[in-house]
């Protein structure tokens, strides 16, 4: 399973998800599979996608949130599986890119050298919808019913590694520009006030 | 009325519906006045740089957030309050313990003393101390400072405000 395939089936089961994405290969791909603006594209803050979505999360009860994080990311913050299980989110959804590289820099291996199963870590943190996949028929059967059942989920997809630097390019936009697209898109979709009448 | 009272009654007026935290013993009391509180969310964090996180994402859901921890904390998520906050400018309220201060006896405490206040300027972090009792009226201004700064906001509470007069 490579990673583009597995992320345009997630593009596909989306729905009404607002997705949080990891900054680099998960950003790029989720960009190039939706060019979707209500989407927020880490561009810094490695590992803490999941506490972004967290917070957006409990922020909007009724939205489903996607969170897609990247092996790379989650290694940065496994805390965030602690305070994720803590807090009960139903609206949340936590995928991970698991392609044991960090494919943005050049391919170089994971610390782990893959031998770490993350389900079975989140399962141990105390989210108990946890499972890893590694085929697309497999992904394309399942995320139906991932998509319908309460969260707090996590869900590993297990990818091939592929190499090269920046091989799908990242959003055509970022910094100031992401905030207030994604803080417009989100107040459009909900009837919601992010920016107060100043614009700030 | 307490103080840790007074600080929570100012984050009722403020708004904030989001509280996310991880404890020094300065702030301690204060978090566990908002955990008792069921108007507002309470999320206990394994490490301070989510607590920033969390408010960052609350922002884009509307809603008002704040963010608890220490001096030592507050040095640790500096990259992600540079690579995130700063970046993208989106506003984070942290209220943080001014630990090595002249009345922290603390050894451990003495480099954050010395450091955390330059800190903040290389970064261009906008900060307020609030010092004594009659100060704590000052946080709404500092939260919208804070919202119309668009950047990380440090509302750093003294030990004299948090334990009283002497030191320890």
């Amino acid at each position: 399973m490579k990673a583009r395939e597995a992320i345009d089936v997630l593009a596909q089961h989306r729905g009404d998800a607002v997705a949080v994405c990891a900054l680099g290969m998960a950003a790029n791909e989720w960009w190039a599979a939706t060019k979707s603006e209500d989407s927020f594209y880490m561009h810094g803050a490695m590992g803490f996608a999941a506490s972004f979505a967290l917070g957006l999360a409990l922020s909007l009860p009724q939205v489903p949130v996607w969170l897609i994080n990247a092996d790379g990311s989650l290694c940065m913050n496994l805390g965030c599986l602690l305070t994720e299980a803590s807090q009960g989110a139903r609206n949340l959804k936590h995928f991970v890119v698991d392609n044991g590289v960090y494919q943005t820099v050049g391919g170089l291996p994971m610390v782990n050298d893959g031998r770490t199963d993350y389900a079975a870590i989140a399962r141990g943190a105390g989210i108990v919808r946890a499972r890893t996949i590694d085929a697309m028929d497999d992904l394309e059967r399942q995320l139906p019913g991932i998509a319908a059942e309460d969260g707090p989920s996590f869900t590993v997809l297990r990818v091939e590694p592929e190499t090269g630097f920046l091989r799908t390019p990242p959003m055509t936009y970022e910094g100031p520009e992401m905030k207030y697209r994604f803080g417009r898109a989100l107040e459009r979709r909900f009837g919601i006030e992010v920016f107060g009448p100043q614009g700030y | 009325m307490d103080v840790t009272t007074r600080i929570h009654a100012e984050l009722t007026r403020c708004g904030i519906k989001i509280a996310a935290s991880l404890p020094d013993d300065w702030v301690a009391p204060l978090i566990e006045r908002i955990a008792a509180d069921n108007q507002m969310r309470h999320v206990r964090v394994a490490r301070e740089a989510e607590a920033v996180a969390i408010c960052s994402g609350a922002f884009f859901g509307g809603v008002r957030a704040v963010a608890l921890m220490g001096a030592t904390g507050l040095l640790t998520c500096t990259g992600e309050l540079a690579t995130l906050n700063l970046r993208h400018q989106i506003p984070v309220f942290l209220i943080v313990s001014q630990r090595g201060t002249i009345d922290d006896h603390r050894i451990y405490q003495e480099v954050q003393g010395r450091r955390t206040i330059p800190l903040l300027q290389a970064y261009d972090f906008p900060y307020h101390v609030v010092d004594r009792p009659d100060e704590v009226s000052s946080i709404p201004d500092a939260f919208e400072t804070c919202r119309m700064q668009k950047r990380p906001f440090v509302l750093f509470l003294t030990r004299r405000l948090v334990k009283g007069e002497g030191t320890a």
